[in-house]
């Protein structure tokens, strides 16, 4: 394919002969609106809302089922146009219940959006003479469908014949009357539901996991990778912190990145942020006794001058940054780093997409700084655990724990640890691309990371 | 969208003005006159004997403590959808939403409080109301309590506030 150069509203772009119109509109930030375009199921061409008007041709064209030609000279803005879309979208409005009040979607709505943008009409339909559909049913897979506000944009459904297979949604029922929805008995269940929430554009598919628990606009988006397998995919972390409360995630979202996860991310992963709120340490554990700050790292020393042979165990969930501090660490201490991947490994987990059957995030990164995996048979004076899952497997005279989550098994000194959210840092995925995850969430009361522990732990002001 | 725009003339560029005294005259004159009357006739001061006596100018549009709306049914109006504590500038509205299984809407607030001792009275909430849930035409403009616990009012408190002038149910939501 050549490189071609054509005009879109009196600007020259460079573009790839026979490229999508619309993905070129995409890329270069030009607005337009859709609905049923999406860039990792294509062009459906049924929402009719792309609509651009292109020179030589008698009627505007819709922008996700034109390819580029040489010479092309495009308009996306103007009366004609913008009166084309205006109502195009009050006919997809036509029956829509404007609930936005009730409706979790409101403030990511495409509707919304759209209708501030190329709407603002008077509806010429009463409520009353709406055709209604069933609302709020329970798809499965925690998918809420409510049929009055879909608009047909077919996503969810390409989603599941396209993408996953598994072909379980579909729209039946013509004219107002078409709706999406499952065949009779049957749920929505493929371990990708939830990504047809996202796909959605509108509120038509809600996440039950996510229902009422927050308006999106409260919420802040950090960029982050999920810890749920080796495969790294990128996600949003939307937190947000109430008045009088700490910081709380609300959901994991896909982050789109071709590299790696494209533009989805498995249902596992996505609900994993319950696991990393619940069950938290937050304590510094003396003989199990609650303790400070000061007594627990008299207590820390204590336990390491008492001598003999120290073995530091490191999650591979850990950053590689924190992973190099261990190291180092492991080498003044004169102490053996082992962090076993074996441990992680979960052959029911992994599939030929998204899911690993490794399940530890950065067991690429322990690899590639040649910390050991098997741990010798000598017996261990003490041990240091950071974190690794089977810490209180090994039998050891001593144990520390540092952990972010409480653990089974009876340790000396336990110290609580930062999660991945809590503390930032990189990680070596299984195809070995590296990825950073800034630090997400901000407690009242922080918790240290492996890298601030280490530095305590030394003599290093907290 | 064009903003309308009205251009206010900038005052005090003249040399009556940047003197100051002219002014300062004016109103001392203000002062005096009615200094000199209330001296001259103390029995003449407008004052209300406040607790004994109670305000009788109390109208529709005093914004006094705020109340949560019903419906016809008698069950509240709010659908919990957030909008009043996203204008609230004191962001002293506290709602936790949960599922309505009463088959009227979907939602409603499990919990609606607010602390009336961050409220700063603008009667935001009210104007941003989409249902007609949340209103300020109580009347009540005191509020007594021991603690600070007593000045956050709940759903129910709320919910049992009577509207002072006629209009109890909710307009929007029947």
């Amino acid at each position: 394919m050549s490189q071609i150069e054509i005009v879109i509203d009196e600007k020259k772009y460079a573009a790839q002969e026979g490229l999508l119109l619309i993905d070129l509109l995409i890329r270069e930030g030009l607005k337009v609106p859709y609905f049923c375009y999406h860039e990792a199921l294509g062009a459906d061409g049924n929402c009719r809302m792309c609509m651009v008007e292109i020179e030589g041709q008698k009627r505007p064209q819709i922008a996700c089922d034109t390819n580029i030609k040489e010479g092309m000279i495009v308009r996306t803005k103007g009366q004609m146009i913008e009166s084309v879309r205006r109502r195009i979208l009050e006919l997809e409005l036509i029956n829509h219940p404007v609930d936005c009040a009730i409706c979790d979607q409101a403030g990511e709505c495409k509707l919304q959006d759209f209708y501030m943008d190329y709407g603002l009409y008077d509806s010429k339909i009463d409520q009353a003479e709406k055709v209604h559909h069933k609302k709020h049913i329970d798809l499965g897979s925690n998918v809420m469908l409510d049929q009055e506000r879909c608009v047909l944009c077919a996503r969810c459904t390409r989603f599941t014949s396209d993408i996953t297979k598994t072909h379980e949604l579909g729209i039946v029922g013509r004219g107002d009357h078409a709706r999406v929805t499952t065949m009779p008995g049957k749920k929505l269940d493929n371990p990708y539901a939830m990504n047809v929430v996202d796909l959605c554009p509108v509120g038509a598919l809600t996440s039950k996991d996510f229902r009422f628990a927050q308006r999106v606009w409260f919420l802040t988006s950090t960029p982050s990778v999920c810890h749920g397998c080796a495969k790294g995919c990128n996600i949003f972390i939307d937190h947000n912190k109430e008045k009088y409360k700490d910081e709380r995630i609300y959901r994991f979202r896909p982050r789109p990145n071709a590299d790696v996860n494209g533009y989805f991310i498995c249902d596992a992963g996505r609900l994993s942020y319950k696991e990393l709120q619940e069950n938290r340490q937050l304590e510094m554990l003396i003989d199990g006794m609650v303790s400070k700050e000061d007594e627990a790292v008299a207590c820390y020393h204590k336990l390491v001058a008492d001598g003999g042979k120290i073995v530091i165990l490191a999650d591979a969930n850990l950053y590689t940054e924190e992973l190099e501090a261990i190291q180092k660490y492991a080498h003044i201490l004169g102490a053996q780093l082992c962090a076993p991947l074996e441990s992680y490994r979960d052959e029911s987990f992994g599939d030929d997409w998204l899911k690993s059957s490794q399940r530890a995030a950065n067991a690429k990164g322990v690899e590639k700084l040649g910390i050991a995996q098997i741990l010798s048979t000598d017996p261990v004076a003490l041990l240091i655990n950071f974190n690794h899952p089977d810490g209180s497997k090994i039998k050891a005279q001593k144990s520390i724990h540092l952990q972010t989550h409480q653990m089974e098994g009876k340790a000396d000194l336990v110290l609580p640890l930062a999660p991945f959210s809590e503390s930032s840092g990189t990680l070596v995925n299984e195809d070995g691309i590296e990825q950073f995850c800034p630090k997400a969430i901000w407690r009242n009361e922080p918790l240290m990371s492996a890298i601030e522990w280490i530095d305590l732990l030394q003599g290093g002001e907290r | 969208m064009s903003r309308k725009i009205k251009v206010v003339p900038r005052y005090g560029s003249n040399i009556k003005d940047k003197l100051y005294l002219p002014a300062i005259y004016q109103g001392m004159k203000v002062t005096f006159k009615h200094l000199m009357a209330n001296v001259a006739d103390s029995n003449a001061i407008e004052t209300l004997e406040y607790p004994e006596e109670q305000p009788s100018d109390i109208t529709q549009r005093y914004r006094g403590l705020h109340r949560l709306t019903h419906r016809e049914d008698e069950s509240i109006a709010c659908v919990a959808c957030f909008m009043c504590a996203t204008a609230c500038p004191a962001r002293c509205i506290f709602i936790e939403a949960v599922e309505r299984e009463d088959g009227r809407d979907e939602k409603m607030p499990k919990r609606f409080a607010i602390d009336t001792l961050e409220c700063v009275f603008c009667g935001y909430c009210v104007e941003a109301c989409p249902c007609d849930a949340i209103r300020m035409d109580t009347g009540i403009f005191s509020l007594i309590g021991s603690s600070r616990e007593d000045f956050v009012l709940e759903k129910e408190q709320l919910l049992a506030h009577k509207g002072a002038f006629g209009e109890e149910k909710s307009c929007a939501r029947k």
